[in-house]
């Protein structure tokens, strides 16, 4: 029984996922689209898990990454002789190339942890709570200089024409492989340690740990997911504007974390899931009957019962058992 | 030299934004203080005294002061009720992510009020007339900015009296420093808390008033922003301590009004890159604190 | 007064009291339980099982802050002044738990029965040598002139001498009529001042002493040890 434990820990998560892209063959086109947006939304809020869950530390910045990743995989595969005309103002060695799916996915992985290994040096030292909402700061460096900065990017109008090579396939697949990178993270001796670090800081600093570095080393990987993450979602939509990948998904992403349970992967895989099966049923109600923006209202008001109710979230923050 | 280019309006205006964010430094260090909780939710508070103003426009101003005042405390004192209370010794990484939730609840549902009229956003025209200028030694200043300094300074002083003379005031710095103990004193928990979140309400309602003469039109997002401004100051000041979160409060905005001024207008559009650049330096350089003294002891709180 | 604790672990079937103008004493080994009975008294720790009787009235499952308003004054292990605060405004927050007004007399006994406090007090508590932080402590379990005064471990840390002079103004705190729960790991000396001492070993009740045992070591160390 004991060595079925890694298979069930790792199987639940992976046959949900795939499950979900199964599904989204069968369904109708329109239907296809939320299904694949939750499967994208899983490999996010398991990237995001493996800082946040693995180190007990709130971080509002990981979609900042995301946001970097998914332009840098979107501007970087917009045709060559397309960016001429619709990216003029780019620096010219993002001008005069083109990257294809895959590369252009390693790239976007990159980037994130480049940012993430930058900007986590000074902000990791601080304490966990005041870490977490210096990240904001992060959020709207990155915000800004993406919105504004028309050399790197399309700057405040929608970058469109991103090839879309984010289906069932390509969706399942990269988010099987952020999995299983989290997964074997978590299994590792660092992951271990930056657990020790969440349950008591104290002893482990004890030991020899070094908080400072275990939380920096989760950031930096949690950064390389989250702009792989950002990379499926761009090619998933074909589009993508600065609005998208900022406050909002910041919000829904944390809610699916914090709904599904915080410190456990199966959490992660599970509040992505529902959370976005949620919220995709009342952004078809919005279209009906539901007022514009009930749709937050609904999941804010989730997101704050189970904090007040079950903080450790539906599958209490553990990983799958038989 | 960078002075030569910080003109004297320039100052004044960068000060009177300190003084507005020191206001809401003070309120989002009261709540930290008594319960451990940084209340993201702190701007949607603003933003629901700002709406109160909107609405109740055609009112005699006086009127509709009253009313924002009174909004704003009621939903504070709903949120504590409803929201803090039962969150009471959660780990402070569960009580910042459910106030984040909060402030997005409130956010749409304003967001749902606001647009039955068909339109998003509310102008405010109660305070309008603060925005004259007025002449101050050669200095075109803005009755508003006037306003913002002075009201910064006398709530302050109020609030060192407060703090520092009466019994209230005592217990709540016994609250924040060990609530535990004050507790076996006899020190009231729910009293404390809730005068604490009550001082929070009427400050942010200040902030309101203070805000729409700024910015008249109101919208679901207002005062988000300012929060986020906000609490990165209050971290960049020092968390642990009323004085230096408030201090980082005033010192983010009146970094923000002097690089604006400094910046070349065709530049101003990186203000936020610029100043939270700054935040990420200063960070790097003093991790615990800003204001936090050397060789002080900073708690670690995950 | 009565407490027990039904089933928990710390401390099992604990039934002792205080009657009125009694000083008790309450010892035993590290771990024993007598921090954790304090704590319940107190209502900083839930108890399972039992009850906590003050003049007669259930205050078990009360808030600390209500149960400090009703007449119990803890003065806790490790003192806890606040250190950064003045001498003065420590004995003030002492008065939060009086109902009646008057807290301005009660800072003058105070002031009285310790008058190095009257001297430093507007300095900072944190300046005080370990010894005037207890007296502080006291003074500030004193100034909202509890009916049950509880006190843990009051000499931890304290020179020898200082030790002396503690247990002097224990006695004189009797002498004023207040009831007094003396948690204490001198046992020989608790012993020795009490009116009673109980002995509590794995949270559960040993024995019950009298003074006259207290110059009977053989009896101290069965008590302790048995």
């Amino acid at each position: 029984m004991r060595r079925l434990g890694p298979v069930v820990e790792l199987g639940g998560p992976v046959l949900l996922v795939v499950a979900a892209g199964l599904l989204a063959t069968v369904v109708s086109r329109s239907t296809e689209i939320y299904v694949l947006q939750a499967v994208v939304a899983v490999a996010m809020v398991v990237a995001i898990y493996v800082f946040v869950g693995n180190s007990g530390v709130l971080s509002f910045g990981q979609i900042s990454f995301v946001a970097v990743g998914a332009f840098a995989a979107g501007v970087m595969t917009v045709p060559l002789a397309l960016k001429g005309t619709i990216l003029r103002d780019l620096f010219p060695i993002l001008r005069d190339h083109e990257l294809g799916n895959l590369s252009s996915l390693a790239l976007a992985a990159v980037i994130g942890a480049v940012l993430a290994a930058l900007v986590g040096l000074p902000l990791m030292r601080l304490s966990g709570l005041a870490a977490g909402i210096a990240t904001f700061a992060v959020l709207e460096i990155t915000n800004n200089l993406l919105r504004e900065w028309t050399a790197i990017g399309p700057g405040a109008t929608t970058l469109s024409l991103v090839p879309q090579t984010t289906g069932p396939g390509q969706a399942t697949l990269g988010v099987l492989l952020v999995i299983g990178v989290a997964y074997a993270y978590q299994r590792s001796r660092f992951g271990r340690r930056l657990r020790a670090t969440r349950e008591d800081p104290a002893a482990a600093q004890a030991v020899g740990i070094s908080i400072h570095r275990q939380r920096l080393g989760a950031f930096v990987l949690s950064g390389a997911l989250c702009g792989f993450a950002g990379g499926l979602y761009v090619h998933m939509l074909g589009s993508i504007s600065t609005g998208q990948v900022y406050l909002e998904l910041t919000f829904l992403t944390l809610a699916m974390l914090v709904v599904g349970g915080m410190t456990s992967l199966w959490g992660a895989v599970v509040g992505a899931l529902s959370v976005s099966a949620l919220d995709s049923f009342l952004a078809e109600a919005e279209h009906g009957a539901l007022p514009d923006g009930s749709r937050l209202v609904v999941v804010g008001a989730l997101m704050a019962l189970v904090l007040v109710l079950r903080p450790s979230g539906i599958t209490g923050g553990r990983e799958l058992r038989l | 030299m960078p002075l030569a280019v910080v003109d004297a309006q320039t100052l004044v205006d960068a000060v009177a934004l300190g003084a507005v964010y020191a206001l809401m430094a003070v309120g989002i260090g009261l709540v930290f203080g008594v319960l451990r909780l940084v209340n993201f939710a702190y701007g949607q508070l603003v933003m629901a005294g700002a709406y109160t103003l909107a609405f109740t426009s055609q009112f005699h101003p006086v009127l509709s002061i009253v009313a924002c005042f009174a909004v704003v405390i009621a939903l504070s004192t709903a949120i504590d009720l409803a929201v803090f209370r039962p969150l009471r010794g959660q780990s402070p990484a569960v009580m910042l992510v459910t106030t984040f939730a909060l402030a997005f609840l409130l956010q749409a549902i304003a967001r749902i009020v606001d647009v039955r009229d068909g339109t998003i956003g509310e102008p405010v025209r109660v305070v309008g007339q603060l925005n004259r200028a007025v002449s101050v030694g050669g200095v075109n200043v803005r009755q508003v900015t006037i306003v913002a300094i002075g009201l910064g300074i006398v709530m302050l002083g109020l609030l060192a009296l407060l703090l520092g003379r009466t019994t209230i005031g005592l217990h709540m710095r016994a609250a924040a420093a060990d609530f535990r103990t004050a507790r076996l004193l006899g020190v009231r928990s729910n009293r404390v808390i809730g005068f604490a979140v009550f001082l929070s309400a009427v400050l942010a309602a200040l902030v309101a008033i203070v805000l729409t003469v700024r910015r008249p039109l109101v919208t679901p997002a207002y005062g988000l922003h300012e929060t986020i401004v906000v609490l990165v100051g209050v971290v960049v000041g020092g968390l642990d301590r009323l004085w230096t979160a408030t201090l980082g409060g005033f010192a983010i905005g009146f970094a923000t009004g002097v690089i604006n001024g400094v910046l070349p207008t065709d530049k101003t559009i990186f203000l936020p890159t610029a100043v939270f650049t700054l935040v990420i330096l200063v960070l790097l350089l003093r991790p615990g604190g800003l204001f936090v003294p050397r060789g002080a002891t900073t708690v670690e709180r995950v | 007064m009565e407490v027990r604790h039904g089933s928990v672990a710390a401390v099992r079937g604990l039934s002792l009291e205080v009657r009125e103008g009694e000083l008790v004493g309450l010892i035993g080994p590290n771990g024993a339980g007598k921090s954790t009975t304090l704590h319940a008294v107190m209502g900083a720790v839930p108890i399972s099982a039992g009850e906590i009787l003050v003049d007669g009235v259930s205050v078990a499952g009360r808030a600390p802050e209500a149960i400090a308003r009703s007449g119990v004054a803890l003065v806790p292990e490790g003192r806890r002044v606040f250190a950064s605060f003045s001498v003065e405004e420590n004995l003030r927050l002492g008065l939060a738990a009086r109902r009646n007004g008057k807290g301005e007399e009660a800072l003058e006994e105070a002031y009285d029965l310790f008058p190095m406090l009257k001297e430093s007090r507007r300095r900072p508590a944190g300046v005080l040598s370990g010894g005037q932080q207890q007296q502080l402590a006291i003074a500030r379990g004193l100034v909202a002139c509890p009916q049950l005064l509880l006190l843990d471990e009051p000499s931890l840390g304290l020179a020898p001498a200082v030790v002396d002079s503690l247990f002097a103004t224990l006695a004189r705190i009797r002498e004023r009529g207040v009831c007094v729960l003396l948690v204490e790991q001198r046992a020989q000396r608790t012993v020795a001042l009490a009116d009673r001492t109980y002995v509590l070993a794995n949270g559960e009740l040993r024995a019950t002493l009298v003074p006259a045992d207290a110059s009977d070591t053989d009896r101290l160390v069965a008590a302790y040890l048995a």
